[in-house]
Parts: structure tokens; sequence; C-alpha cells
């Protein structure tokens, strides 16, 4: 940074115009390197004073963005590497073709590369990244690997090798900013090569949305969704639930919050929804769940994941309290927590012993649902309502959820030595789209587990299990493996026949990133839950033994007529 | 008893039948002794000079017991209100002026959910509300037409209003359904202006025994009764109303075109009404272009002129040019206020055979139907009026004057008092 072109008197300078607030002199000259010995012999005061009077005009750039070449990225090439495809020196084999595509850095200490290299015949056993303070081992925990069909039709290759690679790593928080990254990679033959590559700094939420927007577009040579997630086992997958984790805290940590309506003496429960993308199903629930018997006991919880609604999610509130006279409390988040973060935050400002995760897009099919559910709560033993689940049904009228169940996919998924068998859980739903009163599906009993579209829970035993796992991210898997968690201690999860829709998928937003966050989860929900699954849960008939117990002996009976909406 | 008239719009400002229905009643319960009817009406951005900085309901022009709702920000998607400040406005309003009957013309512009909110705010006042059209069940501006081939939509579903929205899901539909009746459950008597409405709404899952039929009624408006026509042919037509698509003014040039098309020109159609503006923009075109190529002809080769808009006052004057009066409407027309203004005047009516003017019009006895929508038959019954000998004057004869406003008044009055419809308030089904 040169001072003097900081100074507003400098008469220079006043004739120039405003400085990009994000304007950074030494990485201009970086990236502007025949700039920089005008700059040293004083043709110029500052690489700004260069950018202003010249640079602007040219087109030159004073940031790098996602389609920088390497040619741009690398500002210096390590004395061992020497250029590519250089003849050998001392016997060290030359590096082969590479190329850096991107390196994304956040304050919080992500790192995403991305980038190719030819490796085909001689395998990268090294990865290491260094910046200020720390080093990573990238190709030991934090690498991944995935086809170019470009890459291998420019090198005229001929090999079924995946020459992309990307790295996607938890470095640690409270590290310096940096301007650039040392990479150092190293082949089995000992050819290697040392670069400084230019940091592209970026928001926490964005680098890790990068990566899981990159996972979802990759391509490999076998099945894709399969081969994608096997990917993540070389790290990224691991490194990815850390980076939700920590995003998700982060983004708890200081919430707003604004109740509305009347307190509730003694709430019997607290419904709590997760807003994400769709502000309008606030209005629709207040209005949909208030009024029907039984619901004055109940108070409500809205945690919006959506920060650019949070103004229209709080007028919203306020009106629906006031034209229901409802008890609602409002928590808006600064970003996307996630599913887990964000129902587990809305919990702890829970008023009753009970939490009702319920998502935006479920609504009563009878307008008496909150009384049969305290009915259930109030009369039946506690191991079959400290955690249950209910029928929901879709806007067509057939069944969408009658509790879940496991089924394992053994899948072959192409390895350097061949196949490798790989297992993945798949989650699926008990009489998905079956008529709706058919009572294999509706009745009353344990299950292996149930939707967290809607999910109630004794909050005694939700803050026992310690609520929805926060690893999960963006996607899928976290009321499974709540429901795991509370069968490894002891407890079914139940399914009581309370009915409600839920017309599945419609009230949130979904991207392209969480094509990407769904990979990962299900990744991470078969590498935590495999084994378990495998051994007494699979199938729509598990033989474990806490789902063999008694069912309930009648459907509790509601105390009033029913009357669908 | 107080009765509080909420009505979408003021007559006075933004022309529209609900609105002027609404302010008959309002002005017919002023003669009824023992109720003191409050009128709450809104207007919009069209008026920006009527909004006062801060304020969300005021006076109106000095009248007694008149105000209005500067509503703002309204959500047309989802009918619904989205100032917490209006919302909290309207709550003040009904504490602050307590009636024992609030009786909704209509849901625009204020919002459905103001109907929960007075149930929450009044849980004893008598909740009426009465339909106007079919906004409630039809996302398509509440026309019940299908918006690809403009055809009459005989019911909605989610998968039906989906075909008619193909970029919204069906479950949008699935919901504003239940989202309307929500808000409908506050209500303890609906009120429709015509027995096929009714129909309708018992389908959409209305009780049944909430559902009444209160007939329209205005002002007589014919004080000075119109002289008897020159002895000739009945052949000149008249359209009065807005000139926006469902209405079918391009309908009835349509039909003025085939009629020339067919070497028939003896006759002449009076084209009354305005707001243009608010047609589609190719119905508009349409229309203007058709107005541009009369103007060209000589006068004596032209068959159609364009009169413009009329205050309700000089109805008498523009009746008095026609001998029928012609109701060209391609949508369901809830009831057709224009009816019972051309027989005041004992004009005719040649209408479309579904919906408010099928049940009104006899066909043959005090007027004629011809196909909804199709300009031939419209051509074709046009014809038969201007020279069938005697038809004009059997069918006029046959016209049984429109019942009184105070008849629909007594009958809202009969409401409110609770001798029809149902009781107190109960969850909608």
């Amino acid at each position: 940074m040169n001072e003097h072109a900081d100074d507003p008197a400098d008469p220079v300078d006043a004739l120039l115009p405003a400085r990009p607030a994000d304007f950074d002199d030494s990485l201009y000259l970086m990236l502007n390197q025949d700039v920089a010995p005008a700059v040293a012999s004083g043709v110029f005061t500052s690489g700004f004073e260069h950018y202003a009077r010249y640079g602007a005009k040219e087109g030159r750039r004073y940031r790098p963005d996602a389609q920088d070449s390497e040619t741009a990225l690398v500002v210096t090439v390590g004395p061992a590497a020497g250029p590519r495809r250089a003849a050998p020196e001392g016997g060290v084999p030359p590096m082969p073709a590479h190329r850096i595509e991107s390196l994304r850095m956040s304050s919080g200490g992500s790192l995403l590369l991305t980038g190719w290299l030819d490796d085909a015949t001689d395998p990268l056993i090294e990865l290491m990244a260094e910046g200020d303070g720390w080093t990573s081992d990238l190709a030991g925990t934090a690498l991944a690997r995935e086809r170019r069909r470009d890459v291998a039709e420019a090198l005229h290759s001929g090999e079924r090798h995946a020459h992309g690679f990307w790295a996607f790593a938890e470095l640690g928080e409270n590290l310096p900013r940096q301007t650039t990254c040392r990479l150092r990679f190293g082949l089995r033959s000992g050819a290697a090569v040392t670069l400084d590559v230019l940091v592209q700094p970026a928001a926490d939420a964005a680098v890790r949305d990068a990566a899981l927007i990159h996972l979802a577009d990759a391509d490999f040579h076998g099945s894709p969704q399969h081969a994608a997630i096997a990917s993540l086992d070389g790290g990224v997958g691991a490194q990815q639930a850390a980076a939700s984790r920590r995003i998700s805290r982060a983004l708890t940590v200081n919430p707003y919050v604004e109740r509305f309506g009347p307190a509730l003496a003694q709430p019997k429960a607290s419904i709590v929804v997760c807003l994400y993308g769709k502000p309008e199903y606030l209005f629709l629930q207040n209005s949909l769940f208030a009024g029907g018997a039984g619901i004055g006991d109940y108070e409500f919880i809205y945690v919006c994941n959506s920060p650019e609604l949070g103004e229209q999610v709080l007028r919203d509130a306020r009106i629906g309290s006031l034209v229901h006279g409802i008890r609602q409390t409002v928590v808006l988040l600064s970003g996307n927590a996630g599913f887990g973060a964000a129902n587990n935050l809305g919990a702890s400002y829970a008023s009753s012993g009970r939490v009702i995760a319920v998502n935006p897009d479920v609504a009563p099919l009878h307008t008496d649902w909150a009384q049969r559910h305290t009915a259930v709560v109030e009369t039946l033993p506690q191991a079959q309502t400290s955690l249950f689940g209910v029928p929901l049904y879709y806007a067509d009228g057939s069944l969408m959820h009658g509790g879940m169940y496991f089924e394992n996919d053994a899948v072959p998924v192409t390895g350097p030595a061949g196949f490798i068998r790989q297992n993945l859980l798949r989650v699926e739903h008990y009489g998905k789209g079956a008529p709706p009163e058919a009572a294999r599906f509706t009745r009353p009993r344990p299950v292996p587990a149930i939707t967290g579209a809607f999910m109630s829970l004794r909050r005694d035993w939700f803050e026992r299990l310690g609520g929805f796992a926060e690893d999960y991210g963006l996607g899928h898997y976290e009321d499974a493996d709540l429901c795991l968690r509370s069968l490894a201690l002891g407890t079914a999860p139940w399914l009581h026949d309370i009915r409600l829709y839920h017309l599945e998928g419609r009230g949130s937003a979904r991207l392209h990133v969480h094509d990407g966050g769904t990979l990962v989860n299900r990744w991470l929900f078969s590498r935590n839950w495999g084994e378990t699954v495998r051994t007494s849960l699979l199938g729509p008939s598990p033989a474990h033994p806490l789902l063999q117990g008694p069912e309930a002996a009648a459907p509790v009976a509601p105390r009033g007529r029913s009357k669908a909406r | 008893m107080k009765v509080l008239i909420v009505s979408v719009f003021h007559p006075e400002l933004i022309p529209g039948g609900a609105q002027q229905v609404a302010y008959e009643l309002f002005e017919g319960l002023r003669e009824v002794p023992g109720v003191a009817p409050v009128l709450l009406a809104s207007v919009d951005s069209s008026y920006p000079a009527l909004f006062k900085t801060g304020a969300c309901i005021t006076g109106f022009d000095g009248r007694p017991d008149e105000y209005l709702f500067l509503s703002q920000g309204y959500d047309f998607w989802w009918n619904r209100a989205s100032e917490p400040r209006l919302v909290e406005a309207f709550a003040d309003f009904l504490r602050l002026t307590v009636p024992d009957v609030v009786h909704f013309h209509h849901f625009l512009t204020y919002g459905v959910e103001l109907l929960s909110l007075t149930r929450q705010i009044l849980p004893h006042a008598r909740i009426v509300f009465t339909f106007h059209e079919f906004l409630a069940i039809c996302a398509a501006d509440g026309h019940m037409l299908r918006r690809h081939d403009q055809t009459l939509c005989e019911r909605a579903s989610a998968v039906r209003c989906h075909q008619c929205f193909p970029a919204v899901p069906p479950e949008h539909f699935f919901l504003r359904e239940r989202w309307m009746k929500a808000h409908l459950a506050a209500v303890d008597v609906f009120t429709v202006p015509s027995q096929f409405m009714q129909a309708q709404y018992t389908a959409w899952g209305l009780p049944g025994a909430k559902l009444v039929h209160v007939a329209n009624a205005q002002t007589n408006r014919n004080l000075r009764p119109l002289p008897p026509p020159a002895p000739g042919p009945r052949n000149r037509f008249g359209f009065f109303g807005q000139m926006v698509d469902i209405k079918g003014v391009w309908l009835l040039l349509e039909a003025v075109r085939l009629l020339r098309a067919g070497g028939f020109s003896d006759f002449h159609v009076e084209i009354n009404g305005g707001n243009l503006r608010y047609a589609s923009e190719a119905r508009r075109r349409e229309i203007e272009a058709f107005m541009a190529a009369e103007a060209a002809l000589p006068p004596e080769a032209r068959r159609v002129t364009f009169n413009g808009a009329y205050p309700l006052e000089r109805i008498g004057q523009r009746m008095a040019r026609v001998d029928w009066c012609v109701v060209p409407s391609v949508w369901w027309e809830s009831f057709g206020l224009v009816i019972s203004e051309a027989w005041m005047f004992a004009r005719p009516v040649i209408g479309p055979n579904a919906g408010g003017p099928a049940e009104r019009i006899g066909d043959g006895r005090d007027g004629l139907l011809f196909e909804i929508g199709d300009a031939r038959a419209l051509a074709s019954t046009i014809r038969r009026a201007a020279t069938e000998e005697g038809l004009w004057d059997r069918l006029a004869g046959g016209i049984a004057p429109p019942a009184p406003r105070a008849a629909m008044v007594a009958q809202y009055h009969a409401l409110y008092v609770g001798a029809q419809g149902s009781g107190a308030a109960s969850q909608t089904t």
C-alpha cells in the first residue's frame, strides 16, 4: 500500500476518480506485473494511480475473478519445479501439464482449490497448501478428483483418468488475510512444483457453497451420483461437514428475535418452523393452523434462514398475531444456518416442554389436529411420545409419509484397481403415494424413523439427544439421524394417526447448491449410520428389537368432531 | 343497530357494480328505523391526493358516516394486506365504531384476512359477506374463464387452476383455497346476487345453509318515463358498461362486422362506456382500430357510435337513444346491473345464455339470449331483433320492473337480525 496514494491532499490523487473500496495496491501490481517497474521507478506514485489513469480504460483487473487462468493466478513458480514439460534436471522428472483454475479462501478458514493435472501415469501423492503460519495436507485430508473431458481432449489422453482435482479444507479460524497461498504438488516419480497462487477472498458460506456446486456439477467416469459421493471419501466430505457445523454455529450466535401476540401462561407445545426463501408460508400457516380446536395452547416459533426476507417476515408475523391472536416468535438469522441448526435455535426459544418441528409447507388436514396431538401426548406412555411423527398427505389426497425406513444401495464405483463396492443408505417413506386410508401405513406403531416435516419431541428428550445434528448443512438426513440417535439411546420413534398435509418441496427455495448438499449429506449419513442400519435396521420390516414392540392399543379418540378443511 | 358496510372502492371515485350495490345498501339502510349505517369504502393510488400522511382511514368529503380506507401495498396474488399499519387501523376502526354487523362487499383492496381480524376484534358481531364474482375461487381475476382458450370454467381444482397458470404448481392453488376458506370461516352469512353463484359457491364447499341469494337492486332512475319510441324498425342497440375484455364490447363489434359482411346495415349500435385502458392490449388495439375505421367512414355509412363513459344520473338520456340493450359479456356475469337499468327504461335485453343474464332474462319473454362468446349468434340475434315485426313490443311488454332498492335493503336487514342464514360463525368445511 502506498501511503502517498491515500493522502487526500495529494494534488495528483485529488484529480483521480474515487478509489474502489476493495482496491488493493499490491494485488493490482501482482495481477499487472508489467506495471510494477513503473511504480518502482516513480513514474506512478502507486498502483492505483496507474489504474485510475490508464488501467481502468485498458480493462485491467484489480482483483482476480473466477475465470482466472493460471497465468494470472500463479504469481511465482518455485525453483524446484521449473517450467512445465521442462527437460529433466539431475534425474528429477519433469512436472507434467497442470493448471490452477481457482483458489478461494474465506476469513473463517475455508479453502477451495480447483484445477487439473496430467497425472494419469505418474500419480499425485502430495498436495500441500501453505500460508502465513499454517500448512495443510490437502492430498491427505481434503482432495477429490473428477473427470475432465476438456482436459483429456486437449491432452489427447486416451487414459480413463480423472484429471481434474478440487480440494476443500477447513484450515482453522482467525487466519490472517492473505493475498497468496503457496501450493506444492508432488508426484510419485519425484516430480514437483511449487506455486504461489493468488487468493480470491470470499465469504464463508460462499466458499462452502461453491464447493457444493462444484461437486454437483462434477463429471465422473462411473455413475454420476454414486461416484460423486465416493469422491467425498478423500476427505472433502468430512471437511464439508466441519465447515457446515462451523458456519451454522456462527450464524446462530447472534440472531434477531422479536415476539408477537399475547404470551401463553403454559403452552402445551411449541411449533418450530424454519423458513427459507418462501416467506408466504408464515402467513399461510398462521391462517391454516389458527382457529382449530386446541391450537390456542400452542405457540409458534419461526426461524428465518433468509435474511433478505426478514422485514417481510416480521411484518407478516405482526399481522398474523393481530389477525389470529396467536403467540409467535420470529428469529432472524443473517444467513442460511441449515435445517438442523435453525431448528435447534428455534427450540431454544420454546416456552413449552414439547417441541414440534414442522416444515413450512405442512398444513392441518383436520382442524382439530392440535387437540388430537395433545391427547396423544397426555394419554399415551412416554415411550411412545418422546419422539413421534404423523401420517402426512400430498395435496392430491394420497399418502406422503407413514414413517421412514432404510435401504442400502451397494453400488460399484470405479477405483484405481477396478471396482470398489460402496454402500450408500437410502431413506424411504412408508406408503408414499398410497391410498389415504392405507391402515398398514397410518396405524400407530414404532418405526425406524420419521420425517422432519412434522416431528413432535419431548423437549428434554430432544435436548438429551443434543438436538438435530448441525453438520448436515444444506440438504437432508438430519431427521433420520436424530431418529437413529434416539433408537441408539433406547427410544424408538413412533407414528401416531394425526393427519396433516405436506406439500413436499414447495415450502422452501431449492437451489443448485442443495444438489451438492444432498450428495454430501447422503455420504455423511451413510458413513455415520451404515453399519448400524445394515446390522438391524435394514428394509421396511427391520429386525431391531425396539421396533417389534406392541402397537398402540387403539387410536386416540379425538375430543371433538373432526372437520376437514 | 349499527351496520358497518365495508365496500371495495367508493362508487363516486371508482365506478363498479360491487361498490354501487354497497352504496345503494348504505343509503337504503339510512331509511330503516333503528339502523345506523357506516360506510368504509376503499380507494387506491388512482387518487393520490386523498392519501394523507400517516393516515390509513379518513373521512370522505365531509360526509357523515362515510370513511375512506386508504389501501396500500395490497397483495393481489394472495388477496391479503401486507401493511401492518392498515391492519391495525382497521382493527382500531372496529373498536371505535363497534358495529353490531359488519357487512363486507368484497375483500379486494382490504385483504381476506380482515374477516378473521373482524371476528378476533368483535367476537359477537354478525359478519355478512357478499360475493360479487368468483375471486375467492378463481385466481384468474375471479372470472372463471380458462386462460388458455377463454372458455367458461365450471369448477376450480388444484390441477385445473395450474393449467391456467402453468408456471404455478397445483399446490399453490390447494393452499389458496384453504387460505380463502380459513378466513371465510369467520363469516356468519354469505350472500350472492344470483342463484347460479349460490350453486357455484356451494359446490366449492361453502355450507349451503350460510349462502343466501339476495338480488342486487338500485334506486329507480327512470323518474320521467321515456316517451314511447317513434314508429319504425327497432334497430338501435346500446352497450352500457366497462370496455374491458370480459364485458365483450369486442364481441359486439365483431358481430357488427359480420352483419356488414352479410349485407345487413339497417341498424345502429351505441357504445356507452369507458375504461378501455383496462382492456387487454390486444383487445384495446382491436377496438381502437375499429373506432378509427368507423370514424373514417362517411357519416351515412357509420353503424357504431362511441359515446364514452356516462354518470349514472345520465343513463336515462343514453337509454332513450336505443331500443335494445346488448350485454355481450363473455364471462359468467354474476348479476348484470345493466339488465336492471335497461328494464327500468323498458328496454329488452339481448344477453348471453350463461350466468346472471341467463338466469334473469327470459328468452322470448322479456329479452333474447344468444350463445355466449359466439359473434355469429349475436349477429343473428341482432338481425332478428332489428327486423322481426312486433318482437320488440312483445318483449318490452313482458318486462317486469326490477325489484326496488327497498326490497334488497329489507332482505339484508333480515339477515342482520338473524332471520335468515345460519347463526354464529362456525368452521367452514
